[in-house]
């Protein structure tokens, strides 16, 4: 197994790379691979013919794994996120598995709470108000 | 996790494709990169390659002297999908094995979970086997879990990701 010594998303250690490269939420792939997908029929007659098994399985899948379906309420989700300082990687794991209590919160992204950060628990409750409103006016 | 990256690569046309047509050049350019692409699969840093979104640049084309293809450097963004050590997940069982279960999540397809990884849920035999535990939580197949990656590899031959997953930690678990 890889992974050895350094990588742990956890701890946020996933290389620095990825750390500047920019993450997507399963809501803003579906969205993406969607309209991909029909200007695919378009023209073609046999779509699923036309992509590969990694874009029909990752298709399927962020289609069942999106918190947010109206592009308007996914724009809203990563712009309100975007006001937390959090890494890339952080703001995806939060939009993508939408946790409802701030324990939950640090339970899904240990990073947010570790030293010399801003996030005491008043701001990440805030936050994870602001995302189930948007939820709820969707 | 889903990424954005952006890509150099190397278009190769052979001689017949070339067109004085500007506009069937840059067609000629752009199938045989959403080809070369899928037929990518995947790679070691970068994950499984999901989808072309824009054409970024096109280079001066050169000539390859003992073919006559004439080769197009390019720069274009792309969505990849990796996994990462130590990221909470969600995905789907799609196999109950007495020892565990496996999961697909994305492109990825071989996720095993094992009941070692699991403690409080106990195998149950049947047409249909399941993974039970005290408070009636059920894993079986096509049900959604999260968990929490803790090992990841890259099978070079297969071009294919394989990761071992657990339930062990808060919040973790079937999700309805």
């Amino acid at each position: 197994m890889s992974g050895e010594e350094e990588e742990n998303a956890a701890e946020l250690k996933i290389g620095e790379e990825f750390l500047k490269a920019k993450c997507l939420m399963n809501c803003e792939v579906s969205l993406i691979l969607e309209h991909k997908f029909e200007q695919l029929q378009q023209t073609s007659d046999d779509p699923m013919n036309q992509v590969s098994q990694v874009f029909e399985k990752s298709l399927q899948y962020v289609k069942r794994f999106s918190r947010y379906k109206n592009p308007d309420a996914v724009r809203q989700v990563r712009e309100i996120l975007s006001r937390y300082q959090l890494a890339e990687f952080e703001l995806c794991v939060l939009g993508n598995l939408c946790p409802e209590t701030v324990e939950e919160a640090i339970a899904m992204v240990p990073s947010i709470k570790t030293k010399g950060r801003a996030h005491d628990d008043e701001a990440i409750e805030k936050m994870l108000n602001d995302l189930s409103l948007i939820k709820k006016f969707e | 996790m889903f990424l954005k990256v952006k890509l150099p690569w190397n278009v190769v046309i052979p001689a017949e494709k070339l067109d004085a047509n500007g506009l069937m050049l840059h067609k000629s350019i752009v199938l045989r990169l959403l080809d070369d692409f899928a037929c990518k699969k995947a790679t070691k840093d970068l994950g499984y390659y999901l989808a072309v979104t824009t054409l970024v640049s096109i280079g001066e084309g050169k000539i390859r002297s003992n073919t006559g293809e004439v080769l197009f450097p390019v720069v274009f963004s792309g969505i990849t999908f990796k996994i990462y050590r130590g990221e909470i997940l969600e995905g789907i069982v799609h196999k109950v094995l007495k020892h565990g279960v496996f999961l697909k999540c994305g492109p990825i397809e071989s996720i095993y979970l094992s009941s070692a990884k699991m403690p409080d849920y106990k195998y149950v035999q049947g047409e249909n086997p399941v993974f039970l535990n005290d408070k009636h939580s059920k894993i079986e197949k096509n049900v959604s879990v999260r968990f929490i990656v803790i090992g990841t590899k890259w099978l070079e031959a297969e071009r294919e990701f394989q990761a071992l997953v657990s339930l062990e930690g808060d919040y973790l678990g079937p999700v309805s």
